[in-house]
Order: C-alpha cells, then sequence, then structure tokens
C-alpha cells in the first residue's frame, strides 16, 4: 500500500511517500514505519502503545479514529496519509 | 477603568464633530467588546433596512478588553457595520498592531457616522483627534497609503486604510492595517469607502490597566504556556502557517476544486500546499502584537513573471486563487493575493468569483470578449489580472466587484455563485464535512468559516474527534462553538488560540482583566447574547430560514471522488436539530422566552 508523508514528518522520514506491503493493521504498518525511521518518528506517533495527540492517520481520507483506530483493517491498495495536527483557516 | 478603556470616539464624517463619549458599561458586561459590542451599538443606532453604502450605516472599529493587555494573542479587534455583500449585519476581525494602538491612545473604539463630502482621515495622537484631508491620498493602495501617513503623521503611529477597492465600493473590498492584515470578509472596506474616509492613523502612549494583575498575570501566563505546548498553536501554525492545512484537506476529499464542481479533491495540491510556500518562498514568519505563534507568513516570489513580495498566501487566499480555480501555480497565487492585499480585497471571494467565472466562461455563458481574456479553470494570468482589474473596476473587472452571486445571477445563473446569502463560501468542502455545511448555512454574514470552526472537531479532533460525513451532534457542537468564537472576537483575542485553550482559560483572563465575576456559564451566554443579536438584526433586514440554505450543488450534486464519495450535505435534517438546540421556533426566529432570558428584550 501507498503511504504519504506531511509536513515534518517528511523530515522526520527523509520520504514523501513510501510503498509498505504485506501489514494488516494500521497497528502493523505504523510499527513496520516506525522501524525504518528510526526513534524521532516513533516518539511523535505514539505515546507508549497508544496513537499520540500529535498525528492524524488517514486511510483513503478516512481518520482512523472515525475507524477502528489502531485496529483499523488495511488492504494492499489502500492510500495511508500521515499528518502531525497542524490547523488553521483564515 | 480595567480592561477597558472607557471611552468610545464618535466622528460624524457629515458634519466633521468629534465627540469622546464614556462606555456604556452596562453595555460593556453584557456583550463585552469587540464584535458583540459593536454589534450592539450598531443595532441600537441603525435601522436593519437601510442601504449598506448610504450615510445612514455606521461603521464602527472596536476593541475588546483583552486588547493589547499581556492575555494571549491580544492583537484583535472588529470592523462592524451593515454589510454591503450580503445585506446581513457585517463584521470582520484583524490582527496586526492597529487595535492594540487604538487602546493605547485611550479608546475602546470608534463610531463613524454620516458621509465626508470629500476624502478625510482620522489621525489620533493620544488626547487629540481631527479629521484631515485625504484627497492627496486617494486613488493610492495600502502600502504607498499607509507609507505616506506615516510620513505625515507619525512614524511610530498605526494605520488602517482601504485601497482603490473600497473607494470604489467594490462589494467584498477590506480594510487593511499594518500593511498585511485585514478586516477581510463581507465588505467592510466599501463601507469605509462610501463615507469617503480613507483611513484611520493613531499612535498611542498610554497602557492597559487590569483589575487584578497578580491573577492576570497567572491567567496570562497558563494560556501561553499551553499555546506553546500545542502541537498546532506551538509548532504546526508558526512552522507552515494556514496554508498547511492545503493537503490534509485534499486528503480527507474536502478541498474545494474548480468552484466546487470537480469535488473535493484538487490533483495539484502538493504543489499549492504549505509544505511547498514553505520551501520555495517563504521568508520568516511573523506574529501579530503580543503573539506568541506568529502564523503570518513573510513571502518573497524572487524570480519570473510573478516575481513579488509580501505576506501570505493564508490557506483561504491559496485555496480560493488555486485549488477553487484549477491554479497550481504558486507564484501567481502569491502574486495575486498580494494585489489582494495592496488593492484591498478579500481573496476569498475574489478568487471564488473568478472561479464563477471561469465555469461560466467554460459552459460558454461569457464569452472571451467579454471577459478581456481566455478564462479557462487552470489560466494563471487570469487570476493575476482579474483581480488588479477587480480592485480597480476596470474592464470586467467591474463586474467581478459584485462578487460571484450578482455576477452569476446577471448571467442568469445564480446557482453557479458558490455562496450563502451572497457571500462565498471558503475553503471547506461541506460535503465531506457535514458540520461545515451547517455552520455555512446558520453564519450571521453569509458563508463564513470562522464564527463556528466545525473543521476543528470533524477533520484535526480538536477538542474531540467528530465523524466528518454524519449528521449526529453537530448542531449542538457548532452553537457551541458559535457562542465560544462570539466571546472570543469580543475580547480582543484572536480565535486561533482556541486550539490550545478554551472557556476556562479565556475565562480566566477576562475575569481577571476586568475585575467582574463572571462564572463560566454566563461568559458562554455572553456569546449566545451577541449570536441571538445578530440573528435579530438579519430578520430586521429581511431574512428568513429560506436564507438558512445552500448553493444547490452542495445540496444535489453527491461529491464524485474521496472518502465523502456520494454525499450531498444533508441540511435539513442539521438545521431543524439547530433551531432546537438554540431555543428558535421553527421558522428560524427566537423565541420571547430567548431573547428574555439573554436579557436582548
Amino acid at each position: 500500500m501507498k503511504v504519504k508523508l506531511f509536513a515534518y514528518l517528511r523530515d522526520y522520514a527523509g520520504v514523501r511517500e513510501v510503498e509498505v506491503s504485506r501489514c494488516e493493521t494500521v497497528r502493523q504498518l505504523l510499527g513496520e514505519l516506525c522501524g525504518r525511521f528510526g526513534e524521532r518518528f516513533e516518539k511523535e506517533l505514539f505515546d507508549k502503545e497508544n496513537l499520540s495527540g500529535r498525528v492524524i492517520v488517514l486511510v483513503n481520507g478516512r481518520n482512523i479514529l472515525d475507524l477502528k483506530g489502531l485496529d483499523t483493517e488495511l488492504k494492499e491498495d489502500d492510500e495511508v496519509s500521515l499528518f502531525p495536527v497542524v490547523a488553521g483557516g483564515r | 477603568m480595567f480592561g477597558w478603556k472607557g471611552t468610545i470616539l464618535r466622528v460624524n464624517l457629515t458634519d466633521g464633530s468629534i465627540k469622546k463619549e464614556s462606555l456604556d458599561l452596562k453595555d460593556a458586561y453584557m456583550y463585552i467588546g469587540g464584535r458583540g459590542l459593536g454589534v450592539k451599538i450598531l443595532t441600537d443606532e441603525v435601522d436593519p433596512g437601510i442601504e449598506p453604502l448610504s450615510p445612514e450605516n455606521k461603521l464602527i472599529f472596536m476593541t475588546g478588553p483583552l486588547t493589547g493587555t499581556m492575555a494571549a494573542s491580544p492583537g484583535r479587534y472588529e470592523v462592524v457595520a451593515k454589510a454591503p455583500l450580503t445585506g446581513t449585519i457585517g463584521g470582520a476581525n484583524s490582527g496586526g498592531h492597529f487595535g492594540p494602538e487604538l487602546k493605547f491612545a485611550g479608546y475602546d473604539g470608534i463610531i463613524f457616522e454620516g458621509r465626508a463630502e470629500k476624502p478625510v482621515y482620522l489621525w489620533i495622537n493620544d488626547d487629540h483627534v481631527e479629521l484631515r484631508s485625504a484627497e492627496h491620498l486617494w486613488g493610492k493602495n495600502t502600502f504607498e497609503t499607509t507609507d505616506q501617513l506615516l510620513k505625515e503623521t507619525a512614524e511610530d503611529a498605526r494605520v488602517a486604510c482601504i485601497g482603490p477597492a473600497g473607494e470604489k465600493l467594490v462589494l467584498f473590498a477590506t480594510v487593511m492595517n499594518d500593511k498585511h492584515r485585514a478586516a477581510g470578509r463581507s465588505g467592510m472596506g466599501a463601507v469605509m469607502g462610501s463615507k469617503n474616509l480613507k483611513a484611520v492613523v493613531v499612535r498611542g502612549t498610554k497602557s492597559v490597566d487590569v483589575a487584578d494583575p497578580e491573577a492576570f498575570y497567572k491567567a496570562c501566563v497558563d494560556a501561553r504556556r499551553k499555546l506553546k505546548e500545542h502541537p498546532v498553536t506551538g509548532t504546526g501554525l508558526p512552522m507552515y502557517g494556514t496554508e498547511i492545512l492545503i493537503n490534509i484537506l485534499n486528503q480527507v476529499g474536502a478541498l474545494p476544486t474548480r468552484n466546487w464542481k470537480d469535488g473535493g479533491y484538487f490533483e495539484y495540491a502538493e504543489e499549492i500546499s504549505g509544505e511547498a510556500v514553505r520551501e520555495k518562498y517563504l521568508v520568516r514568519n511573523k506574529g501579530c502584537f503580543g503573539c506568541s505563534i506568529g502564523c503570518g507568513r513573510v513571502t518573497r516570489v524572487p524570480e519570473g513573471k510573478y516575481k513579488s513580495f509580501g505576506e501570505g498566501p493564508e490557506y483561504e487566499a491559496g485555496w480560493a486563487l488555486g485549488a477553487s480555480c484549477g491554479v497550481r501555480d504558486l507564484a501567481a497565487i502569491c502574486k495575486a493575493n498580494f494585489i489582494c492585499n495592496e488593492l484591498g480585497l478579500d481573496p476569498i471571494t475574489m478568487g471564488a468569483t473568478i472561479a464563477c467565472t471561469m465555469e461560466m466562461y467554460e459552459k460558454g455563458i461569457i464569452s472571451k470578449e467579454e471577459i478581456g481574456m481566455e478564462a479557462p479553470f487552470g489560466n494563471a494570468d487570469a487570476i493575476v489580472e482579474l483581480t488588479r482589474m477587480t480592485g480597480l473596476r476596470e474592464g470586467f473587472g467591474d463586474k467581478l466587484a459584485e462578487g460571484s452571486y450578482r455576477l452569476a445571477s446577471s448571467y442568469g445563473h445564480p446557482e453557479l455563485s458558490m455562496s450563502v446569502k451572497k457571500q462565498e463560501m471558503p475553503a471547506y468542502d461541506a460535503r465531506g464535512i457535514q458540520g461545515m455545511g451547517l455552520e455555512y448555512a446558520t453564519s450571521n454574514r453569509g458563508g463564513c468559516h470562522v464564527r463556528g470552526y466545525m473543521t476543528s472537531p470533524e477533520i484535526l479532533g480538536i477538542p474531540v474527534k467528530l465523524d466528518p460525513l454524519v449528521t449526529k451532534d453537530k448542531a449542538k457542537w457548532l452553537k457551541t462553538f458559535q457562542d465560544l468564537t462570539a466571546v472570543v472576537d469580543s475580547a480582543g483575542i484572536c480565535l486561533f488560540t482556541t486550539f490550545a485553550i478554551g472557556l476556562p482559560e479565556i475565562s480566566a483572563m477576562l475575569k481577571a482583566a476586568i475585575g467582574w465575576d463572571y462564572s463560566d456559564e454566563e461568559v458562554m451566554k455572553i456569546g449566545e447574547r451577541i449570536w441571538n443579536l445578530e440573528r435579530m438584526f438579519n430578520l430586521g433586514a429581511g431574512f428568513t430560514k429560506a436564507d438558512d440554505t445552500l448553493p444547490p450543488r452542495l445540496l444535489n450534486e453527491p461529491l464524485k471522488t474521496g472518502a465523502g464519495k456520494g454525499k450531498v450535505v444533508e441540511l435539513d435534517v442539521m438545521l431543524k436539530e439547530y433551531y432546537e438546540v438554540r431555543g428558535w421556533n421553527e421558522d428560524g426566529t427566537p423565541t420571547d422566552a430567548k431573547l428574555e432570558e439573554l436579557g436582548i428584550r
């Protein structure tokens, strides 16, 4: 599946986009990414085992908090987007 | 006097008289200041049925008790008048340094009445207040005007002024202060222009006293710490500015594209995103008076045909001139945005009106000859040139100057205007964010996102996560957001603080500043009072339930892609709940009991 990274998560990971396969849940996928991108990335994503309040994870545009959280299931053709919590509006 | 300064200037432009009036403390306790007090004064003194650009309208500049203090992001003031774009109660909030300076000069606000025979500006130097001729400034843009005024008054003064767009009564003209900050929406600049008032220049050397300095200091430190620690106000906004929202709204499928006809996904969003602004053109970030966030962007396009320098684009301007027009050229978007600031135009309505033109052009409703150029979606030159022409009412710009609703209606196609109550909706496709649909339909100044920002819970999950695709609980949350926002706009602090702090922190600062022991519930009640008073003004101006609606496109044309694929805005369900939650009748009018409870009647 395709994973897109945004804002400073790109700096943390060193890439904007990455292909990952064989992850059945969001938890597995994020674990895999933390393994690849290291401690700084992991600290941004997780508070212990829980998803931190500093990131937004979308699966095909749906926030995982509106789905099954970290247990949200993934398919090979899904698109996952990772954002730091950012905001604004004029 | 604590928090407030206790004096309001009343300037009659028809006869040139200037009076200093005592602030009505009873009104101040009930409406706080800023937007609330401005609306209260306008409602007391102006018949809602008047023509907005007539001398009968009044133009009110109003600060809040926290403006110019050490509260969190305390640089705000509000401009209030009946709005020419919508015919509703108008109002627009701005930051920078102008509002605090007005307090330092000793005034909570200024009420402008009548109409000057020739162009004038108001010069306030502490206690000395005078009207001066502005004939030599007429026609100058906001930057030239500001520079010239600082030369002839004091170099450390602060200037709020209109550009050519305000002079020429462009219905969505802004009041610009400190060159780059705008009281942007609903056409306050046109009201200023209709009064022949070019500028207000203020210099103040006093300070703002607070009732309980110790408690106030503690409350401010607490609020500022929370702002620093929060990822949005501490990191996201300072680093990327508001334009950072482009990518996330695009990924959730709610970035309105090509006049909202292509749904919520713009294939070139990355090229106009906050990340791209930071990489390509950002010089530095910049904050308003006393602000620890610093979301402003100082930007430079260093070369090419759109070479330019200024501030922004904010998310809204970047979207309106970008995705909304199908334009992917960030340099052109920057340039058009800078022109908006220089000529004094609201970039949301500007971009949305160009987008409406582009759709009519592609549908063969307007010809190349009429516009004076080819104007398909994606034409970067067109957004720059049409923006300039609008600010000067040149050629086809004279039609654009009326906004998209009047433009599209004049060609028999009002349904192509993406507006509510004739004001263009901002950058959130409500088919993919249901609560925003209710927000647009009920906002007291027409299509607007900053008077009940449901994107915060629905997309960002702040303060709690709400599912954007369902209608459940949206009415209840929207009421809370609308009422709290009215408090924020009236207190004189920035709405962006509310990502990190809420009612308890805002109440604590307010109470310690003015020395009045409100409960948090009473503070929220003030917000509700303001909201209902604005509603009463609009009902008096002839608005009804039928106006609490959305463009047919949002109600009938489902999103084609993205998470919200197949969705339209389920407005009927939410609106009914909303009237109930508000304690209004089924026809959307506040009940007598509600008005009595709020002390409005």
